[in-house]
């Protein structure tokens, strides 16, 4: 059950009438039907780990108890913590990436003269993994470092882990600022929930707009690459990388709007990301809520271990996580290569020492500077070709697509840019682009509650008929897979 | 040590780390409030920290340090 599908809203509907008109006496009340819409969401999307996902908030919770309880004895407590950390790498390890260890183990086999077949057996993934077992890891973490309090109430904790809006695909929430919310008793605001309802119409227009015609025209260019030009193939990586922004983007959008309705705050998870000027500002501002989560629980004690090596020991540190990064994708080389390479643009930053400055582009003028642009352009260019690893089916592809890019066909007349759709498309982009430039410096990029009402009025209605010109429909999304 | 002079001397590191010095040192200044104090300058920082006062951190005592307040006293306990 999408966000952009009538299911959802013959599903949300209702839900949205019993949380505000029925079960609105308390928090606890508010709770319960959270937990069960979610599960029922959950189940809908599919039953068979359901069980597992239940599993999975009851070993936490009871870990997260035991760890606080634990407090005098460091010997328990780091046994509790070790339980807590094998169950949810093991299930990470089992689910998502068992067979791509053990072909990698076989082949190794082979490379080194054994002559062993195998076959890998028919793992299914269950759907958000990579997104509740990280959140359930962090909860796990903080209890163990004393940042945070365990849960004591396992219903909220509960609606911490399963929350419908975020459980498919993030953002990765924190317990210290997700379980506080479930604590007390949500008022209906009518500026939260129109800004909640504006967020997802954005989402919307991402999604079923942008998104979906860029991959119409990506698909078949990634489809057929060994018969396309240069030309078309940088322009087919370009589409791409529009796609995947505005897909997962969207879906962040919305799934952040949709909460908004329940009055509940989740964090933000794209910033503009596409209008940095250095890599290290793109990952403040790109999937922040994973980003954030391999600064806390990854780069931090790596670099921490490796401080005494200075500018080295942070360069090694930096690269390992984003490797890691480009894995928590799924088990495929392409996604560790793509970590990689982003590990690897760090490296200039690090040396340089300007890894830390963070600004907001053209800060409250209407154009960048030339400099700007042209650091703005470089960068995508540099992140556009990481993409054709993240799409890519394998490394050998994704090399045989770049290099056919970098070759004489690079200055023939894209074939691709004859049709009327991909002119179309290029003219949705640049307004998706002008209204997130925009909107750069405000908490979400449609975020117009002080325009006057005229303005927010046509805004909408705008929007909506590009919605019903231009929306393609959309049966999944990017991030869903992972 | 006396807590103010730990504080100048943070001061002069924060400033040198993240090349300005736009923050006022006082006891609820969190990295939040400070441009460019995020995870990745954050260990560069805390070097630079153990390096000037000639101590040595454990990652506990940093995970647990809320405010400047508390990155001073945890100085001065070591220092």
């Amino acid at each position: 059950m999408v966000f952009n599908s009538f299911d959802f809203v013959g599903f949300i509907i209702p839900v949205l009438l019993l949380y505000w008109l029925v079960f609105r006496k308390s928090g606890v009340y508010q709770n319960i039907l959270l937990l069960v819409a979610s599960l029922f969401f959950y189940a809908w999307a599919d039953w068979r780990f359901l069980a597992l996902l239940i599993a999975s908030t009851g070993i936490n919770y009871y870990l997260g108890l035991k760890i606080y309880q634990s407090e005098d004895d460091d010997r328990k407590r780091n046994i509790f913590l070790y339980i807590g950390l094998v169950f949810n790498v093991g299930l990470l390890l089992y689910f998502k990436y068992f067979n791509f260890f053990y072909e990698g183990f076989f082949d190794l086999l082979n490379i080194f003269g054994a002559d062993l077949s195998y076959s890998t057996l028919q793992i299914l993934l269950p759907l958000g993994i990579s997104f509740f077992t990280f959140q359930t890891l962090g909860y796990l973490i903080d209890v163990y470092n004393e940042e945070i309090e365990p849960s004591k109430d396992i219903l909220e904790f509960s609606v911490f882990v399963t929350f419908f809006p975020k459980i498919l695909s993030g953002p990765i929430e924190r317990a210290a600022s997700f379980i506080p919310q479930t604590q007390i008793k949500r008022t209906l605001t009518y500026e939260v929930f129109v800004d909640g309802l504006r967020q997802i119409l954005w989402g919307l227009f991402a999604k079923v707009v942008i998104a979906e015609n860029c991959a119409a025209i990506a698909n078949p260019i990634f489809n057929t690459y060994e018969d396309q030009s240069g030309s078309t193939l940088l322009l087919g990586t370009f589409f791409y990388a529009i796609q995947l922004y505005a897909d997962f983007s969207g879906y962040s959008n919305m799934a952040i709007g949709v909460s908004k309705l329940f009055g509940i705050q989740l964090m933000r998870n794209f910033s503009t990301p596409f209008f940095s000027t250095n890599i290290a500002d793109f990952w403040r501002k790109w999937h922040i809520s994973l980003t954030t989560w391999m600064m806390d629980y990854v780069f931090t004690p790596l670099s921490f271990t490796l401080r005494r090596h200075q500018k080295r020991g942070l360069m090694i540190a930096i690269v390992a996580t984003f490797v890691l990064v480009g894995f928590w994708h799924g088990a495929n080389w392409t996604f560790v290569v793509y970590g990689l390479l982003h590990g690897i643009y760090f490296i200039p930053l690090v040396y340089s020492g300007k890894m830390n400055t963070s600004e907001i582009v053209a800060k409250g003028k209407w154009f960048p500077s030339i400099k700007e642009i042209i650091k703005i352009g470089l960068l995508f260019f540099l992140i556009m070709l990481t993409d054709v690893f993240f799409r890519a089916p394998s490394v050998t592809e994704a090399f045989a697509y770049l290099i056919k890019i970098f070759s004489s066909s690079i200055i023939d007349f894209p074939s691709v840019l004859t049709g009327t759709a991909t002119l179309t498309t290029l003219i949705l982009t640049a307004f998706f682009i002008i209204i997130e430039w925009i909107n750069r410096e405000k908490k979400h990029d449609f975020e117009i509650s002080n325009y006057h009402v005229l303005l927010r009025w046509s805004s909408y209605i705008f929007i909506f008929l590009l919605l019903i010109f231009f929306g393609r429909s959309a049966e999944t999304f990017i991030y869903f897979q992972f | 040590m006396e807590i103010d002079t730990i504080k100048e001397r943070v001061g002069e590191v924060l400033a040198s780390i993240l090349e300005h010095n736009n923050f006022e040192i006082h006891d609820e200044l969190t990295a939040k409030d400070v441009d460019g104090w995020d995870s990745l300058s954050h260990m560069m920082i805390i070097t630079k920290i153990e390096e000037e006062f000639g101590i040595r951190f454990k990652l506990r005592e940093l995970n647990k340090l809320k405010n400047m307040g508390s990155l001073v006293s945890l100085i001065q306990t070591k220092a």
